[in-house]
């Protein structure tokens, strides 16, 4: 974790985007079809960021859209896929069969224990022995070791330390005092467990009147990004847009037809604002009323 | 009352869940999300429902979503907990239930969700295990389901199968190699309880670990169940025969569990054609 004592962390998407350097390990927040900082992301990819390694449990359309986008060399997430509205991740299943993108599938507590160990500072936390699953092959750098208490055999998870964590929260305040909303899923952690951490955040107030999820100090910048989880969702404020990700699912099947979607979605909108006009605001906003 | 398979299938499942057990799905799980909610509302009302990786603990839908950090799967909720809080759980032992289903499922009950072919040669890459890794070799008992048993011919004629002699990876440890070499190995948990497919109910031999069948499905027959199965499973000379649903269970199911039906979104649309009368 680092500590960023600073008192206004406010800053553009676009020099956020830039505190993510070619080769790191990045952690995004949210899992699936929620919460996932997506604005971020295609900042990332108009930079034309490289290399990077994500972590975390099971994900969606953040790694997919990244992998898509051509900025992940490495995914160690547990999962990557969209459920039973529309099955396989074209992208990342594509990249991988290919070799283009190195699968270092985790098993979610093992990946929790990484990050865990990392937030404790220790060099490694032991995990009940899983010598058995495949995933160890995997991951040359988890070690069987025998429990010097109790002699049963465990498995050392080496700390595991994003070099940058984006988080997409509901409010947070200019000093980095961040409100996420539930799911929680592993933000918390990962905030702890990173040398960085940004947060993009639906509003950015001076000064937040509630308890943060996430104290100031934890975070490095703060950027405010209206609806910037969408298509996935902010509850209680929008939900996923499941219409458009059916179009990004069905665009990604074909490699050339995705890149009609990165220039209508990605490269398209000179700003945020104008990448707004592109989506049906009311639709995921009223859908306490379906 | 006429009924079809995923009701049976759900409804099996469901009756795999005892009153007081900790009872967990992971992503992708229409068919375990219905039957954990069927339990809760039928046989099993002490039963503790953690609801997928959101954390949501007995919370109470009025219809089941298609993704597993929906909203929806949050109302009602009494507790929305961290994701690494349930994990502990099933670490120290205390996770009684949990499912897993897999692209390929072997006559141990290892499961594959990460990749047909090999390491270094990916034919196809699976969406991944999220959880399973782990948690098979911690949580008391697992479930695996599939619905897709039934043997498929690829398009170079090729017979693809499910359950298969042997996985092209292990993603969830079942019984390992057969006998006790999971337990051997020290690896915790009891490992695969049953598995319910589209066709029939298995459990496990005592001594050989390898899946013996149990019930089969009113409409099949114990050749079919050899058929579609690429190893030969342990078969005792009396099969009986799946129980059916309750009309009172089918009312919950259809009216309070799934109004909207996500439990079909698993089967093949054929099998959702066969009909059941009880």
């Amino acid at each position: 974790m680092g500590v960023f004592p600073e008192s206004d962390k406010k800053m553009s998407l676009e020099d956020a985007a830039k505190l993510v350097k070619d080769g790191d390990i990045i952690a995004f927040g949210g899992a699936l079809s929620v919460r996932e900082p997506i604005a971020f992301i295609r900042e990332l990819i108009r930079q034309r960021v490289k290399d990077l390694h994500t972590v975390g449990t099971a994900h969606g359309f953040d790694i997919d859209l990244a992998v898509g986008g051509g900025i992940v060399k490495y995914v160690q997430n547990t999962y990557v896929g969209f459920e039973f509205d529309f099955g396989l991740a074209p992208n990342f299943r594509r990249a991988v069969e290919k070799g283009e993108v190195i699968s270092k599938e985790d098993g979610c507590n093992s990946l929790i224990y990484g990050l865990r160990a990392a937030a404790l500072g220790v060099p490694f936390l032991p995990h009940l022995n899983f010598e058995t699953s495949d995933i160890m092959k995997l991951h040359p750098e988890f070690k069987k070791f025998k429990c010097p208490i109790t002699g049963q055999t465990l498995i050392a998870i080496p700390a595991l330390e994003p070099d940058v964590t984006v988080l997409h929260a509901r409010i947070a305040d200019k000093k980095g005092n961040t409100i996420i909303s539930k799911p929680y899923v592993a933000d918390i952690l990962m905030a702890r467990a990173s040398k960085k951490v940004v947060v993009t955040a639906e509003k950015v107030v001076d000064r937040l009147d509630r308890e943060p999820h996430i104290p100031y100090f934890e975070v490095t910048a703060v950027v405010e990004v209206p609806y910037g989880a969408h298509p996935t969702a902010l509850y209680p404020d929008y939900t996923y847009d499941k219409d458009h990700m059916g179009e990004y699912v069905r665009l990604a099947r074909d490699p050339d037809n995705f890149q009609q979607y990165l220039d209508k979605y990605v490269f398209g909108p000179k700003s945020h604002e104008e990448y707004l006009e592109l989506i049906d605001i009311e639709k995921i906003t009223n859908w306490k009323t379906w | 009352m006429e009924y079809t398979i995923d009701e049976l299938m759900a409804v099996t499942m469901a009756r795999l869940i005892k009153d007081g057990d900790v009872v967990f799905h992971g992503v992708a799980s229409p068919l375990p999300m219905v039957a954990s909610r069927l339990a809760k509302l039928t046989h099993a009302p002490n039963s503790v429902y953690f609801a997928g990786t959101g954390g949501a603990m007995n919370p109470t839908p009025p219809f089941l979503p298609t993704m597993t950090q929906d909203a929806v799967l949050f109302e009602g909720a009494e507790a929305i907990l961290t994701v690494d809080y349930i994990f502990n759980l099933a670490a120290r032992g205390e996770m009684d239930v949990m499912y897993f289903s897999g692209g390929q499922i072997d006559k141990y009950g290892n499961l594959n969700n990460s990749l047909i072919g090999g390491i270094d040669d990916i034919k196809v890459k699976l969406p991944g295990g999220a959880g399973g890794a782990n948690l098979s070799c911690e949580v008391n008992k697992f479930i695996i389901w599939t619905t897709r048993h039934r043997k498929r011919v690829s398009s170079s004629g090729r017979e693809i199968y499910t359950l298969v002699d042997k996985v092209d990876f292990i993603t969830s440890t079942g019984f390992y190699q057969g006998g006790d070499s999971r337990e051997k190995l020290g690896i915790h948990g009891g490992g695969p309880y049953k598995v319910v497919t589209e066709l029939c109910v298995f459990g496990f031999d005592e001594k050989s670990k390898i899946m013996k069948l149990e019930t089969v499905h009113p409409d099949v027959t114990v050749e079919d169940i050899l058929e579609n199965t690429m190893f030969t499973p342990v078969v005792p000379d009396e099969v009986g025969v799946t129980s059916h649903p309750t009309e009172e269970e089918l009312e919950i199911l259809r009216n309070e569990v799934d109004p909207t039906g996500i439990r079909k979104l698993e089967f093949p649309k054929d099998e959702l054609k066969r009909k059941f009368e009880i």
